[in-house]
């Protein structure tokens, strides 16, 4: 989208007067798309919206509402700055604030009165500056995630072919991987005694597909025996893990980090915690935590995936067994992750998994990506924000309810196409609570009672059920507000804003 | 009546318009449209009302949209008041309105002038 070389860039145009904006547009419209802002909440709420579609945004600074330095400040906070190029515009020739607008990020500054050939030359130099460097971190993206791709494409197609001799289907792979991250990333929350990290996790999780890489030495017949083992066989398909272990052993990169948890797994997957496992019998903590969150992943998804000689269990009674102790041993704080993951364990174990796997080539890329300032709102992460917003267009398009977002700063109330058509607003609302139309359809009083409601909640406990009574299509109604507050991910976390759902309560069982 | 007889009469600068804006075409349409700009009303009414804040705001684009014009006169005494306003001595801004109100109505007569023909 950044790389287009036929586009026309949008310029935001934010001054309070129309005759400037008029002028401006006169002499940019030939070569650009522009956009008006009358004040500084309006730019900012533009930029909320269409941040990636603008190449340059033209500010003034004295504008009532939100000045041309709060539209910086906003700017700032939400790292737009880093990719969209600002030029004040100004009859303010004051050096401390031309100073002040430098310090806050703007690239160029052009003072009144507009010369056109000025204004012209000013606007084309700063877009091509800033589009060569998107056009390269471009590049540099597609590089990382053609990188990416094709690692787990190969990893992928390893694991397949062993699965394929096993004759299982390849999602028995993919579901070991996932369950471990996410066993893995629940572990890194209660503890640092394994100085996990996202990439440590990424890791481990794409050498868990190799666990049973070993099972390539076993010979068919007893690998794909229907029934029970004889002592003998049994004592054969155990080999598996020292197999595995001894083919990462030959491998040639043993500086790997992914070949030492390779060889971690394979060659310890089997072992239990109370020292009763194969092959070493190791206890408790000699076993290695790789090894250990594999052991685990591997015995729920046996349990809950259909085999020869027994049915799949659900994910509740697979549970129930694992913390009964019936299918092995585990170290008592894995088994606790288990429980907290529950439901994202069955959550994310119903998600296609080829939908998984590219959206997990894309996560990964978005943290290498995040981890480089200067590509911080390249593609990549992009691809991934698309992706959650197509997501949430398709099931808000399904729902029934009034889906809504709000943020704070600036104010502005979203509405999903079913509450635009139900409510008659429009789909963005600057300041709602100044707002004729929110006001008739809630007052002051019941928006300042929410929003005290939501300002006592905290990151922990964000969700918030509101009834009030208000009027749609000329009759009285009630309706119910679930929501829950937003919080940034700074250290402490700031309430940013509000999602959540309006329902109408039908009939009258509604009385709390 | 021409442009520059226009300009002659609102006492502005037609040559340096010209100069930065590059178009007659471009100058007539702007110059026609000033008569539409609020902000000389909005910086009456607020200088009475006393919202001292409004009438900086109103007082600072008047300034600006006179200067992008070449409207020297005006650009002039709506710079001064601005200034008066930044600096809160309300006083003073009082007893620069009439010069602004005097200039204001000097260029909207001779826009007026130049339309009517």
């Amino acid at each position: 989208m950044s790389t287009n070389k036929e586009q026309r860039h949008t310029i935001l145009v934010a001054d309070d007067s129309d005759m400037n904006r008029t002028i401006l547009r006169s002499m940019l419209e030939e070569s650009y798309d522009i956009i008006e802002a009358e004040d500084g909440l309006q730019a900012v709420a533009i930029l909320q919206q269409k941040d990636q579609e603008i190449s340059l945004v033209l500010l003034d600074i004295v504008m009532p509402n939100m000045d041309g330095f709060d539209v910086l400040s906003a700017m700032n906070q939400y790292n737009w700055i880093d990719t969209v190029p600002v030029i004040m515009i100004s009859a303010e020739s004051t050096h401390s604030f031309i100073e002040r607008a430098y310090d806050m990020g703007v690239t160029d500054y052009i003072s009144r009165p507009f010369d056109m050939m000025v204004v012209r030359r000013r606007v084309i130099n700063t877009i091509m500056l800033y589009a060569k460097q998107r056009r390269l971190a471009a590049m540099v993206n597609e590089q990382i995630y053609q990188r990416e791709k094709i690692n787990n494409l190969m990893i992928s197609i390893l694991s397949h072919i062993v699965e394929f001799r096993n004759e299982e289907s390849g999602l028995h792979v993919l579901h070991i991987q996932t369950m471990t991250e996410i066993l893995l990333k629940s572990l890194m929350r209660k503890t640092d005694k394994y100085q996990l990290d996202r990439e440590t996790i990424n890791l481990i999780g794409n050498a868990s597909t190799l666990h049973d890489v070993g099972k390539i030495g076993i010979p068919t017949e007893v690998l794909n025996k229907p029934g029970k083992f004889t002592p003998e066989e049994f004592a054969i398909m155990k080999e598996h893990s020292r197999m595995g272990a001894e083919m990462m052993r030959g491998v040639p990169f043993q500086d790997e980090p992914l070949v030492k948890y390779a060889y971690e797994i394979c060659h310890w997957h089997h072992e239990r915690y109370d020292g009763r496992g194969y092959p070493d019998g190791l206890v408790g903590e000699e076993i290695p935590i790789s090894a250990q969150v594999v052991a685990l992943a591997d015995v729920y998804d046996a349990l809950t995936s259909e085999r020869v000689y027994k049915p799949a269990h659900s994910h509740e009674k697979a549970l129930a067994m694992i913390l009964n102790g019936e299918c092995g041993a585990f170290q008592p704080l894995l088994l606790e992750c288990l429980v907290e993951s529950s439901d994202m364990i069955q959550k994310e174990m119903a998600v296609d998994t080829v939908l998984r796997g590219e959206q997990r080539i894309m996560e990964n890329t978005a943290t290498e990506v995040l981890q480089n300032e200067e590509l911080i709102t390249a593609d990549r992460t992009l691809r991934v924000l698309e992706l959650e917003r197509n997501k949430l267009r398709f099931f808000s398009s399904l729902s029934q309810d009034i889906l809504f977002e709000y943020t704070r700063t600036p104010s502005m109330l979203t509405l999903y196409p079913r509450g635009v058509q139900r409510l008659g607003l429009e789909r963005d609302t600057v300041d709602p609570y100044h707002n004729k139309r929110v006001l008739e359809l809630m007052s002051v009083d019941q928006m300042t009672e929410l929003a005290q409601r939501l300002q006592e909640t905290s990151p922990e406990e964000p969700s918030v059920e509101y009834y009030f009574d208000s009027h749609i299509d000329g009759a009285p109604a009630r309706f119910q507000i679930i929501c829950q507050s937003v919080w940034s991910p700074d250290e402490p976390p700031q309430y940013t804003g509000v999602i959540g759902k309006m329902v109408e309560c039908k009939g009258e069982e509604e009385t709390h | 009546m021409t442009i520059q007889e226009c300009y002659a009469a609102l006492e502005g600068d037609y040559e340096e318009v010209l100069n930065r804006l590059y178009s007659e075409a471009l100058v007539r349409k702007f110059l026609l449209k000033f008569l539409s700009d609020p902000s000389f009303q909005l910086l009456e009414t607020s200088m009475q009302t006393g919202q001292h804040e409004e009438a900086f705001r109103a007082a600072h684009t008047l300034k600006g949209v006179s200067q992008n014009l070449s409207f020297t006169k005006l650009y002039h005494s709506s710079h001064q008041i601005t200034e008066a306003l930044r600096t809160k001595d309300y006083d003073l801004a009082g007893q620069l309105l009439p010069q602004v109100e005097a200039d204001y109505a000097q260029t909207a007569a001779a826009i007026r002038a130049f339309q009517g023909e």
